[in-house]
């Protein structure tokens, strides 16, 4: 080691200047004598650890350098951050830049980022959190997730910001970590809510922050009682249904903004979802809030590309699906549609590979009566004999035409073991990508399919926070009937930093369920070509988040006719549309 | 940049027109980079085209390379001593002042002399004028440690050579270093006192207005105890602060004059004092 740096590696820090020797007022404002540099200087002289006048003065000059950067305007993160940017592939935009630096100077680090989804909220708060960091004005920062962002954020913040934020794991874990990411769910359980709000920070970001739309949860309650000198909210979707949802979250980011709640109800709103004076609520609300959209043009996406392949199964292959097919409705008219979920997956696999019903049908065995129990063991039997897979011949066929790497979707394991053997066979190389996998393993076989495999396969379509804008592929092996979830199928390769066109390649199987999906969601939604996120509000607004398969599933069972459950899945179809139009003109998207 | 290279031993060879190569050791290299970094043949230039094109560290304000040297960089230096040579004072001048000096009758021999060093304590400081935004200043301020003053005037360091000096003639301190430190923040917050203070008093409208807002949204509710936590939460975010803190400090060695004199007052009576003369204070000091 270089003898002068010897003494440089202590628990020092010119930025922590917390401990304070001396305090008084004098005129306007309040003087303190901080401890901790002092300190330093005495521990060195009681240590007689002297460094050389040059270093002094060059230390002097450095001082100055560092003051006249920090007196920049605009961001100095930008700067700081450019080369790093330049590495990981980051381009900030306009609207992002602009909003950092209208929550630093203008709202005084206070404010809900409530862009719409897929413009970066996520980066906007790193920035204003860098740019904090580098002023020596933030130290001691939470940052509050869902459990499944947690990860997410913690990589965000080390490859595009280079702040090595701790995970919260253990109740000691809160006071050590000077930039700690926790699960918001857990911060607000004991032990861990009263260790929380016992510590000052300097800035609180909590994602995701519509889910503190409610004042008397536990979360709500949690984020309110956090002493913090800044906090920054982010939400798509700060208001959902009642207008008193954006009231409590201004609330808990500058109570008062809007008043009590009384006056605001009664200056305010209409009814719980027509503002009243909207121009005035829209004054107040600009000086809490920042909404970029997307049609303001700041970002522009690349092209969704779909194509379908259609995939003519061979005879016995039909036989077979036809023979499922007509055993779950069986089912379906005998059960009711109380227990529709094992019919559900089972006429889904049925379109996916046989491996994977054959799968589900011997688990499902179990529960049968009889007479089923008798007629799915012969099913089992002969879909064992069934050694042709056309959907798989197409995806070899598909896949021998690609020049770049693709990220092959299924829903099923059995169905992705099986296309990994096929395409081992044929001489690819591959990877598995699931749920299963730990976040570590997830990262590294995305490490490894950026290096080197050509096809990586997966059932996880949500994933981590991991995204794979270096491929611009998407292959559907089979579709999931819940269209938030085909979203992020493609979400994984079509966001921000995607430079390339994103070509959707759907194999769908001719006279199956399959092709009804396709034509409600492609023809009718035009779900693959919509804009990102959009699905998501709609879904929400009209309660069919979680019960979409369901309803997709009473509308085959209902039918036998190609017709009739083409004119019900119109109307499924209108409803949706119906809510995006709904939405859009919402009283309250005028506001934000 | 090159300062620094030389204080690290190094020599940065210039490879091509505008970049620039030092082989970084492992040490150096985990001090910029983390525990992670190796050595390596560090190169950098000063034009951002050339370091698009030739891959190498950008310094240029705010860069990545810039930043963690000037980190590094302070982190040195946090204390440091020099010292001015005795000889740099014309030594008979100052007798000669010091002999003129007395009341007029009076008249004075001097039977020896000699120097010590008095001490001063020069102390880095930043001063951060925290109101709606922050506003960060750098101060030098020497404080005497024989007396504990804070020097009006500016020191000459351009007489200063680096190093100590003999401890046996070093004087005592009076003024401890924590006075000195606080004499210093006091000197600083008196002149900010002085100049406008527009970021405290929009920083304390601004409290004004928040408060207002606070209890308007407070009004009918009976929870005494979260307004007042509100109200911290303002008052910790916009409170003007002017917050001070030590950033290095030097010992600083200045010789003192001392002559052993016999003054022959106005009636012939003669007594023995010993002055010391602080040149650099300009004052002395006969006991």
């Amino acid at each position: 080691m270089l003898p002068f740096f010897a003494h440089t590696s202590g628990p020092w820090s010119r930025k922590d200047g917390s401990a304070i020797l001396r305090e008084f007022p004098c005129e306007r404002f309040h003087v303190e004598v901080l401890a901790d540099g002092y300190r330093h200087i005495i521990a060195e002289l009681r240590a007689s650890r002297f460094d050389t006048w040059d270093w002094y003065q060059l230390a002097r000059r450095a001082d100055e350098l560092a003051a006249v950067q920090n007196q920049a305007s605009g961001l100095i993160a930008l700067e700081n951050l450019r080369e790093r940017w330049s590495q990981v592939g980051v381009v900030p935009y306009e609207h992002q830049i602009r909003t950092a630096e209208r929550v630093i100077h203008e709202m005084h680090g206070q404010a809900i980022l409530a862009d719409e989804v897929g413009l970066g909220k996520t980066i906007e708060a790193g920035l204003i959190l860098k740019e904090y960091m580098l002023r020596g004005l933030a130290k001691k920062v939470l940052i509050l997730t869902p459990a499944n962002l947690v990860w997410q954020w913690y990589q965000e913040l080390y490859e595009k910001f280079g702040i090595a934020a701790g995970i919260q794991r253990t109740q000691w874990d809160w006071n050590f970590a000077d930039v700690l990411i926790a699960s918001i769910d857990t911060a607000k359980r004991e032990p861990h809510s009263s260790i929380v709000t016992s510590i000052v920070y300097d800035l609180l970001i909590v994602d995701e922050a519509h889910k503190l739309k409610n004042s008397s949860t536990a979360s709500y309650r949690l984020v309110n009682a956090i002493q913090k000198k800044y906090c920054l909210m982010l939400t798509a979707t700060p208001v959902q249904n009642d207008l008193k949802e954006l009231y409590n979250l201004i609330g808990l980011i500058k109570p008062g903004q809007l008043g009590s709640y009384q006056s605001f109800k009664s200056r305010f709103m209409a009814d719980k979802r027509t503002p009243k004076n909207p121009s005035e609520l829209k004054t107040l609300l600009k000086e809490v809030m920042i909404r970029n959209r997307r049609e303001e043009g700041q970002v522009r996406f690349t092209e969704r590309i779909v194509h379908p392949i259609i995939v003519t199964l061979g005879p016995k292959e039909q036989e077979i699906y036809d023979r499922v097919t007509e055993f779950i409705k069986a089912q379906g008219r005998r059960s009711g549609l109380s227990n529709m979920l094992p019919l559900i997956t089972l006429q889904r696999e049925v379109c996916s590979s046989f491996l994977a019903v054959a799968l589900t049908l011997e688990k499902m065995m179990a529960g049968l009566p009889r007479p089923d129990l008798e007629r799915a063991a012969t099913l089992l039997k002969d879909l064992a004999k069934v050694k042709q897979n056309s959907k798989c011949d197409a995806l070899e066929r598909l896949v021998s035409q690609f020049q770049d790497k693709a990220i092959i979707f299924t829903e099923y394991r059995a169905s992705q073991e099986y296309i990994r053997y096929r395409l081992e066979k044929a001489g690819y190389r591959t990877l598995a990508f699931d749920g299963s996998l730990s976040r570590g393993k997830k990262q590294w076989v995305r490490h490894l399919f950026q290096q080197d495999a050509q096809f990586l396969v997966s059932t996880e379509s949500g994933g981590e926070g991991l995204n794979f804008q270096f491929c611009n592929q998407v292959v559907n092996f089979d579709l999931p009937w819940n269209p938030m979830r085909l979203e992020q199928r493609i979400g994984r390769v079509h966001r921000l930093g995607q430079t390339r066109d994103v070509h959707i390649y759907n194999l769908i199987t001719k006279g199956t369920v399959e092709e009804h999906i396709m034509y409600l969601l492609h023809q009718k939604i035009n779900m693959f070509e919509s804009i990102i996120g959009e699905l998501d509000a709609i879904l929400l607004h009209l309660n069919l988040g979680k019960s979409f398969e369901s309803e997709i599933m009473k509308i085959f069972l209902a039918h036998e006719e190609t017709e009739k459950i083409q004119k019900d899945l119109d109307e499924l179809a209108q409803k949706i549309l119906q809510g995006r139009e709904e939405l859009r003109a919402s009283s309250w998207e005028g506001l934000l | 940049m090159f300062d620094f290279f030389r204080l690290c031993g190094l020599v940065p060879v210039e490879i091509r027109r505008g970049v620039w190569q030092v082989r970084a050791d492992d040490a150096l290299m985990k001090e910029l980079d983390g525990w992670r970094a190796q050595g390596r043949l560090l190169q950098f230039t000063f034009e951002e085209d050339l370091a698009a094109a030739y891959g190498a560290d950008l310094i240029s304000p705010g860069s990545y390379r810039l930043n963690s040297i000037l980190q590094l960089i302070r982190r040195q230096g946090v204390l440091s001593h020099a010292h001015i040579p005795h000889h740099f004072f014309h030594e008979p001048s100052i007798r000669r002042r010091i002999l003129t000096s007395f009341e007029p009758g009076e008249r004075a021999y001097v039977l020896t002399s000699s120097y010590l060093f008095g001490q001063y304590l020069q102390l880095e400081l930043a001063a951060a004028a925290k109101g709606l935004q922050k506003k960060e200043t750098l101060h030098s301020v020497v404080v005497n440690l024989s007396s504990g003053e804070v020097l009006k005037f500016p020191f000459p360091t351009h007489l200063l050579q680096g190093g100590g000096v003999e401890s046996n003639l070093i004087t005592r301190r009076k003024c401890s270093l924590k006075a000195a430190y606080l004499n210093a923040a006091a000197h600083i917050s008196q002149a900010f006192a002085q100049q406008e203070q527009s970021w405290a008093e929009q920083a304390l409208e601004k409290i004004a207005q928040e408060e207002t807002k606070l209890q308007s949204f407070f009004q009918g509710k009976p929870s005494a105890q979260e307004f007042e936590a509100k109200r911290q939460e303002l008052h910790r975010r916009l409170k003007p602060v002017l917050s001070i803190s030590a950033l290095r400090g030097a010992l600083l060695y200045v010789p003192l004059f001392r002559y052993r004199l016999v003054v022959v007052g106005a009636q012939g009576r003669e007594r023995t004092k010993t002055l010391s003369y602080d040149p650099i204070a300009n004052l002395s000091e006969l006991n």
